[in-house]
């Protein structure tokens, strides 16, 4: 009796333990001959977790085998199509916002640390000559030309009321201003001249970043990720086909945190929505021109330094221009590695970098961003040090 | 009698056997009894005005209300000094302060010329050559005037318009059009670094011109001259575009009426022969088939029939590129036509380039 008990209750205890041993046991007469090559054939087929069970292990074998396809991917096109075709609630992030502090929020969201200031210059190098003297005045008259074309010479058909002038006569200034200054600036940096110039295109993106337990509904109690969509329409941006250099190294270290925000995005606001999920940084994947240069935006009427110290929100001036450019740049940047294969399992092997001014048609605002990360999913995240950086100007400064 | 009406006998009905309602009214849904008749009932007796020669009339007029046995009060009819404008009327054609005895016609941006080229050359008392001027030509077969990997540039830029700048599969005509001019002409203004003083240009977008009273911008405008018209028909439907030949008619008028009015700025209102002609450019396009105009405005005199006439030069109907597939044809499982566009002719790039460096280089 106690001999079958024993028997028993060895045999319960160790259970995986007999499989193990068996394996050894066939495995090991093959080890030890020292004429054999590396890899061992098994004589069984891998034990894994089941892929149908209602267990997390058998979750995340599903899990790694999705992943497994989109590593397995042959293009670019087929990857985000893997990527993006399952469709689910997710919060949509609108770039020019009137939340308060949105751009706290919106760096917790994107894995982003704001300088202020611009990037350290590129050390000289001693073999090139030094570029010529930029000329400013020239410059500044194309400038003038634009401002005064718009504002003064031009006649248009009926006279323009206040409510319209933004659109009307601040946009096609902007429109005129990139164009003229593209042309004169061509001649120091001979990649303008290339460059696609484009007006109002849309640039999406659609990222994944921590978790929340779902709290109502068939899947209650259980632990999902949250998603974000950024669909951007920004006024102007110039591509080109070459990628500009980094501002620092890869894995820069930067001593100032992130800040972490302790409540659900929801009380931003931010609504969640169901709808197309894309990544589109301008054009598709087969144009030669893929990378970024610079952004131009334009905020709205609603958002004006008038309109938002009549609110009584005098500080959040600079948050309007920060928030913008933090989301803008980085869905920019984010669909720019994504179009060259990068995601958040295969994260980025070199920096992307992008520029952007944000502007309300009198205050010009300077922004560079480096994404260093695309890892921004929970299991992605547990091991990343990297961050990505955005440097800006306070808008003042630049008045026009 | 008073109470004769139909209505009135069943108001008084209604209010005896109710008593009396909310403000005499019946209630909501009420059935009316009565016989229903279609005949309508007799008018009031009109109020007559006795008009007795010598004897003055007494009416009701100073006591501000009706009064039996009284007269009825004439007044002067009453003219209001101001009426809201939904109710204004305008004064015939000929009473209008600016109204002039000789019929003015006004061309627009939608004026179809039925009669097309021919009509506009009338008009503007121009005299038509078949193909664009040597010295353009000349810049277009120049070889230094070339980008490098033109052909590879201009197939990009009819990609980028026709399939890439946006998420659909097929973009419609009125976003890929403006896209494909601009793209052309951010092509050509490369060519700045071979020739700086292309940078002394400005674009203007949607301007107003009328030449007749007015100069196109105000005085003091840095860039006077007007270069070249970009003419778009963006419509999506094949019925809202201009027929090709109405185009050219369209570009002929707009091309002159710039000449006409720079002409105007540098040589006075008079109407003259001009010692230094004004030459003006367009180029009109629905995307796909381009029409080059140059126009040469020697005079102002268009009132008389001989003299100098105005010469313009049309290449019409330059085919960029003869079809684009959006989506790969596929037949019983083999690509027959690939994506991109099909007929492709660099020729027309450099017409439009040679447009452009025309008077720069």
């Amino acid at each position: 009796m106690a001999a079958a008990r024993c028997w028993r209750l060895v045999l319960r205890g160790s259970g995986l333990s007999l499989h193990t041993a068996a394996e050894a046991a066939v495995k090991a007469p093959e080890v030890t001959g020292p004429d054999v090559a590396a890899a061992p054939v098994a004589r069984y087929p891998p034990v894994v977790a089941s892929l149908t069970a209602d267990s997390k292990a058998a979750r995340q074998r599903r899990v790694e085998r999705w992943q497994a396809t989109v590593h397995a991917a042959k293009s670019v096109d087929e990857k985000l199509r893997i990527l993006t075709k399952m469709q689910f609630m997710k919060y949509v992030v609108y770039p020019q916002t009137f939340a308060l502090n949105a751009d706290r929020w919106y760096q917790s969201f994107t894995k982003t640390v704001f300088l202020s200031g611009l990037p350290p210059p590129p050390p000289a190098r001693p073999d090139t000559e030094p570029a010529p003297a930029l000329d400013v005045v020239a410059l500044r008259d194309a400038a003038c030309d634009c401002l005064l074309q718009e504002h003064f010479f031009l006649r248009r058909k009926k006279r323009v009321p206040l409510y319209l002038e933004h659109e009307a006569i601040t946009s096609p200034f902007l429109d005129q201003l990139v164009a003229s200054l593209t042309g004169l600036l061509s001649a120091r940096n001979p990649a303008l001249a290339n460059a696609a110039l484009d007006c109002k295109r849309p640039v999406h993106f659609y990222w994944l970043r921590g978790e929340e337990i779902i709290s109502h509904g068939h899947r209650k109690g259980r632990v999902d990720a949250l998603r974000y969509q950024i669909n951007d329409k920004p006024h102007n941006q110039i591509r080109i086909s070459k990628q500009l250099p980094e501002f620092v190294p890869l894995d820069y270290s930067v001593p100032v945190e992130i800040p972490v925000m302790n409540c659900k995005p929801d009380k931003l606001p931010l609504f969640k929505r169901q709808y197309e999920n894309t990544i589109f940084i301008g054009t598709k994947t087969a144009d030669p021109h893929c990378y970024g240069h610079t952004q131009f935006h334009l905020l709205p009427d609603k958002l004006k330094r008038e309109r938002l110290l009549k609110q009584n929100c005098a500080d959040q001036i600079e948050v309007v221009f920060r928030a913008n450019a933090i989301a803008s740049l980085f869905a920019w940047t984010g669909a720019q590695a994504m179009y060259q294969g990068f995601w958040s399992e295969a994260d980025v092997t070199r920096p992307f970098v992008s520029q952007g001014v944000i502007t309300d048609g009198k205050y010009f605002s300077f922004f560079c961003y480096q994404l260093n990360t695309l890892a921004l999913t929970a299991q992605a995240d547990q091991n990343n040090p990297r961050k990505n950086i955005c440097w800006g100007t306070q808008s003042p400064s630049c008045g026009m | 009698m008073a109470l004769a009406s139909r209505s009135a006998r069943l108001a008084l009905a209604r209010l005896g056997r109710l008593g009396l309602g909310s403000c005499g009214a019946p209630r909501r849904g009420a059935y009316e009894w009565g016989v229903r008749s279609t005949r309508k009932p007799e008018p009031p007796p009109p109020d007559r005005v006795y008009e007795i020669p010598g004897l003055e009339p007494i009416t009701y007029a100073g006591k501000m209300h009706f009064m039996p046995g009284l007269a009825r009060p004439v007044f002067p009819p009453w003219d209001p000094d101001w009426t809201p404008p939904k109710f204004r009327r305008l004064p015939p054609l000929h009473e209008h302060p600016l109204y002039k005895d000789q019929a003015c016609y006004v061309f627009h941006q939608r004026c179809r010329l039925l009669e097309g080229v021919k009509q506009a050359l009338w008009l503007t008392k121009t005299k038509l050559i078949e193909g664009l001027p040597e010295k353009v030509l000349s810049l277009a077969d120049d070889p230094r005037n070339h980008i490098e990997n033109q052909d590879e540039c201009v197939l990009n830029v009819i990609f980028h318009a026709r399939l890439w700048h946006s998420t659909e599969d097929i973009p419609k005509r009125e976003t890929y059009c403006p896209v494909i001019v601009d793209s052309l002409i951010q092509l050509c203004k490369s060519q700045i670094l071979k020739h700086p003083s292309l940078a002394r240009r400005i674009c203007a977008q949607n301007n107003m011109l009328s030449t007749t009273w007015n100069r196109g911008f105000r005085e003091g405008y840095p860039y006077p001259y007007p270069h070249t018209l970009y003419l778009l028909e963006s419509a999506n439907l094949r019925p809202h575009r201009f027929q090709p030949d109405q185009l050219r008619a369209k570009m002929i008028l707009f091309a002159f009426g710039n000449a006409l009015a720079q002409a105007r700025l540098l040589y006075g209102n008079d109407t003259k022969v001009l010692e230094q002609p004004v030459v003006v450019q367009s180029v009109g396009t629905d995307g796909r088939v381009f029409q080059f105009l140059v126009l040469q405005l020697n005079t102002t005199d268009l009132a008389s029939d001989e003299g100098v006439k105005n010469l313009v030069w049309i290449d019409s109907d330059q085919l960029l590129y003869e079809h684009f597939w959006c989506l790969p044809v596929v037949r019983r499982k083999a690509v027959v036509e690939p994506v991109g566009p099909t007929g492709f002719q660099p020729e027309t790039f450099r017409k439009f380039l040679a447009l452009y460096l025309h008077g720069a280089v």
